[in-house]
């Protein structure tokens, strides 16, 4: 199966930018991420006083010589990272011309973090589905994983009706250590109930990343004759003069964005809103430089 | 509603255009594949009612504005009061009402109600374009007269001033007998009217046919131009009589006359009427006082000058809103000898009528008494006999003795037809003969008789006559059209007038009066001719009536044929409003006939009394007498200046504009296009 949602210019160019969680993570084998078990690295992590029991040989004498008191010498524990992928494929994701459509972008956003968390040693699986059809693949490490899941990248298809939120909480169950959940949708579907998914997604400690793709025209609906609009999850068409419900419309859409907003505010998401018509490697870059610490504190 | 262009009409269809124009955008509308429902219909559902409205209105105003536009090019037309319904009609009948009530005018502007009404028809012809035909029927002639050209309505003498009355019954059956024989197309008969009480007879028979008729016909719109107003403290005056009598210091004239107030105050307070009397040409004014709405003098007496002993006069009342009501003209003369002509078998009966009417009642009077057998026909002075006793068998209709009984009645004078005592003979002047009543020896009593009028009416000082003390043994029914003036008990008429279609048989028309009397002067029958005032007061008002007849002066009502065929007539003195030329007999005035420097014969026409009935039928009464009929009514005033039809093509331009404007207000954006509502600004 070709992978041409993969470009390796934009591969080339990410490949210098890490990956990071914005919180600890718990790895099954040594990595390249904070872990919140003190383990053997370098980097020093705290103090705390001895309790009996404790391995004597990680006792800090030199702090013992200076205070006469006992105190053990912690270090951080680096392990690596999950990349949980939640890929909406209802039918509206179809939407936009062949060969660009909204699922299309999202392949091309979650086929680049796989092969960048994959180039990591981090593990990575996939979940998605709409309505009554859901599709998953456990996190896991290695090369051949990769392909496996660049196939089934590139062989999802959009229908039915949204499944999103039951995925979500799918995977939240399904889940078991903390991980990087990264969902791509278009949530277009009454807000409310992602506030209880973000919040089962928080509640297991994983840290959440949505990339919301939206068209333009979606938003803007600058249509200029009367227009049946046919409703690409299968729901009955609707003929309408733009011009007359125009305001309407964006007066919906400004509420919509204002409850997304606050939603993804209280549930601590790292959200990104993404039309598609702007490059998929500077929405990465702008995601990825945004989790690095370094970067992303001189930043702020 | 009318229109000068009807064909541009067929432009109307283009008013659908915006209606189209939508259908075709709505139909050619572009499909889309689209994701963001959710906010499709959530706009949808909130601009459903107003936005929906509000194109609605956007579409309603375009079609209203094209529509307009066309019905502008079509050149409308609407009346003054209210919109003509309908297209341009194939024929145009008026029925022109010229009764002497409808010459009130207006004081300001001298226009009468005749008048106003012709200029109105003649604009409204005028306005609306050609008819194919219009016809002319007006009250005094009852004749249809096709006109070529509106202006002529002004111009000629049939729509002139009358002394006439109107008889609106008769004028809608002329115009639908000539629809029928015309088979006119799409008729707009339009019908002119003061509405006066006594010109449309309500209780004439003939409105069921009208009725029926006028709905029957589809083709046919009616329309009613009403003048409908009251005079202004109107004064009216009449002559009921008019005859020279001998004195003791000369002859002198003797008039009955009637002043009648019209308006608010007529019921009470006095007025002071100066009344200028001309005779002969020598005027005088003498005032009355008159209290209340009718001031009656009988017996009004006049010296005449040494060789003013025949002549002719007329009386004026001072200028007021009619004129037409102000004039009354007499004439007198020497009276003839008053001819009474007894043909009967029953000598009994024949000495007591002879007896009563060779009587004269008045000094300077002759009266004289014929008596001949039934079957001397042939004796009868027919020319000098003012008074006729028929009492034989009534002849067949259609026979000579018919024929002449017929002619002797036409020509004014009076016929008496009394039972026969065996057979009844046949039907004639409506009336029939039936069986004898009574014979016993107690006598019938009177149960009532008509005292307004009539043989048996009240003195002119208002004593009833002794009626009451008639005793009847033996009377005829009779059956027929008859207006009763004696009833006895059990409700069995004795005596009674025929009702004719000259009209009443009062004093004033052309046509004599037919009496009829169910019993005999005879004491087997009855005791008239001993109790014999009752029965000589009969006598000579039924002579005096058919001696205005024989005489050589003679008053009568104004009305088409009244002066007769006679081609010597000249007027000596009339009524002229307008100056118009009016045809002889239908104007009041003083007429004379005969070989100018031979005997001639005086006549005085005088527009009937009931044209001075102020009364005018009400809404409610025009209905049921015009119920079930297709009708509009528009009522004018005289002097109003309006006009049946206008053209209106402004007011269709003006809403055309209105509506142009209200469709551009209606499709400005509700808000301008910068407060738009950006979502991403107000989200973000």
């Amino acid at each position: 199966m070709t992978h041409d949602f993969l470009d390796p210019a934009v591969l080339g160019k990410l490949l210098g930018l890490e990956l990071n969680a914005r919180q600890p993570m718990i790895g099954n084998v040594a990595g390249r991420h904070r872990s919140p078990v003190r383990g053997s690295a370098l980097e020093f992590a705290q103090y705390r006083k001895y309790v009996p029991g404790d391995d004597t040989r990680r006792l800090d004498w030199r702090t013992w010589g200076r205070t006469d008191r006992y105190y053990i010498k912690e270090f951080e524990a680096d392990t690596n990272l999950r990349l949980c992928l939640i890929v909406d494929t209802s039918g509206s994701m179809g939407y936009g011309e062949p060969g660009s459509t909204r699922l299309d972008y999202a392949r091309r956003l979650a086929g680049t973090l796989a092969y960048l968390a994959a180039q990591q040693g981090d593990a990575t699986g996939l979940y998605s589905g709409s309505a009554g059809f859901q599709k998953e693949t456990p996190p896991r490490r290695g090369p051949r994983h990769l392909g496996v899941l660049l196939d089934q990248i590139a062989g999802l298809e959009s229908a039915g009706e949204t499944g999103l939120i039951q995925a979500i909480h799918d995977a939240a169950e399904k889940i078991p250590q903390r991980a990087l959940i990264v969902i791509l949708s278009d949530l277009l579907f009454p807000p409310e109930p992602l506030r209880e998914a973000f919040q089962h997604l928080r509640f297991r400690k994983h840290d959440v990343s949505l990339f919301h793709l939206l068209d333009r025209q979606e938003i803007d609906f600058k249509f200029d004759r009367p227009t049946r609009f046919l409703d690409l999850e299968g729901g009955p068409s609707l003929l309408a003069d733009p011009q007359l419900i125009q305001r309407r419309y964006r007066e919906a859409v400004q509420r919509y964005l204002g409850a997304i907003d606050e939603i993804v505010n209280h549930s601590h998401v790292d959200y990104h809103r993404v039309f598609l018509d702007e490059p998929y490697d500077q929405v990465l870059a702008r995601f990825l430089l945004g989790r690095n610490p370094k970067t992303s504190r001189s930043a702020r | 509603m009318s229109f000068l262009q009807p064909i541009l009409l067929v432009g109307l269809p283009l008013a659908l255009l915006p209606v189209i124009i939508h259908l075709i955008n709505q139909h050619r509308h572009r499909t889309v594949r689209w994701a963001a429902m959710m906010f499709l219909l959530d706009a949808k559902k909130m601009t459903k009612g107003l936005a929906r409205l509000r194109q609605l209105l956007i579409l309603a105003m375009r079609v209203l504005a094209i529509a307009a536009l066309v019905f502008a090019a079509s050149r409308p037309l609407a009346g003054g009061w209210i919109g003509l319904a309908g297209g341009k009609a194939d024929t145009l009948v008026i029925l022109l009402d010229r009764s002497a009530s409808m010459e009130q005018r207006n004081l300001e502007t001298g226009e009468s109600k005749r008048s106003a009404a012709l200029e109105r028809l003649a604009g409204l012809v005028d306005t609306t374009g050609h008819h194919s035909e219009i016809i002319l029927v007006d009250s005094a002639t009852l004749s249809p007269i096709v006109l070529t050209d509106a202006q002529a309505l002004n111009d000629l003498p049939e729509t002139g001033a009358t002394a006439t009355a109107a008889n609106i019954p008769a004028m809608l059956r002329t115009a639908l007998d000539y629809l029928e024989t015309r088979e006119a197309g799409r008729t707009d008969m339009w019908l002119v009217s003061d509405l006066r009480q006594s010109d449309w007879n309500p209780g004439s028979g003939e409105w069921e046919t009208l009725r029926a008729d006028l709905a029957a016909r589809e083709s046919l719109r009616l329309f009613l131009l009403a003048f409908p107003g009251i005079e202004q403290e109107n004064l009216s005056l009449a002559i009921r009589e008019a005859k020279r009598q001998r004195a003791p210091e000369g002859w002198r004239l003797v008039l009955d006359l009637v002043l009648k107030r019209q308006g608010p105050g007529a019921e009470s307070g006095d007025s002071e009427v100066p009344v200028e009397f001309t005779i002969n040409g020598t005027r005088t004014v003498e005032n009355f006082r008159v209290s209340g709405p009718e001031l009656v003098l009988l017996g009004h007496s006049l010296p005449l000058s040494p060789g003013n002993e025949r002549g002719w006069g007329r009386l004026d009342l001072p200028a007021d809103d009619n004129p037409a009501d102000n004039t009354a003209f007499f004439v007198f003369d020497e009276p003839a000898p008053r001819k009474t002509v007894i043909l009967s078998d029953d000598p009994l009966s024949a000495e007591a009528i002879r007896a009563a009417a060779a009587s004269p009642t008045e000094p300077g009077t002759t009266c004289e008494a014929l008596v001949l057998p039934s079957n001397a026909v042939a004796q009868v002075p027919w020319q000098e006999t003012a008074l006729l006793f028929w009492h034989a068998p009534l002849p067949q209709s259609g026979s000579a003795d018919a024929t002449l009984l017929q002619q002797h009645v036409a020509s004014g004078r009076s016929l008496v037809l009394l039972p026969p005592s065996d057979e009844g003979g046949a039907g004639l002047f409506g009336v029939k003969w039936g069986d004898w009543i009574g014979g016993s020896e107690e006598p019938l009593p009177v149960d009532w008789w008509r005292t307004e009028t009539g043989l048996l009416a009240n003195t002119r000082s208002g004593a009833p006559l002794p009626v009451a003390e008639l005793g009847v043994f033996k009377t005829r029914a009779f059956s027929g059209e008859i207006l009763p003036l004696l009833r006895l008990k059990d409700d069995h008429t004795m005596i009674a007038r025929v009702v004719t279609e000259a009209g009443e048989g009062s004093s004033g028309s052309s046509s004599g009066s037919v009496y009829l009397w169910g019993t005999l002067p005879r004491a087997d029958h009855s005791n008239l001719a001993t109790e014999g005032v009752a029965f000589f007061v009969m006598v000579h008002r039924a002579l005096e009536a058919g001696a205005n007849a024989v005489s050589k002066a003679r008053s009568l009502v104004a009305g088409k044929g009244v002066l007769g065929d006679d081609p010597e007539v000249r007027l000596l003195d009339g009524l002229d409003p307008d100056g118009a030329p009016v045809s002889p007999g239908l104007a009041a005035g003083a007429w004379e006939s005969g070989p100018a420097g031979g005997e001639t014969r005086l006549l005085a026409l005088n527009r009937p009394e009931s044209e001075d009935d102020p009364r005018v039928l009400t809404s409610e009464a025009l209905e049921t007498l015009l119920a079930g009929v297709d009708y509009r009514r528009i009522d004018d005033e005289v002097g109003s200046g309006s006009s049946l039809a206008s053209e209106v093509w402004r007011a269709f331009l003006v809403a055309m504009a209105l509506a142009l404007l209200v469709e551009a207000v209606l499709c400005l954006p509700p808000r301008a296009e910068g407060e738009t509502p950006n979502p991403l600004k107000s989200a973000t």
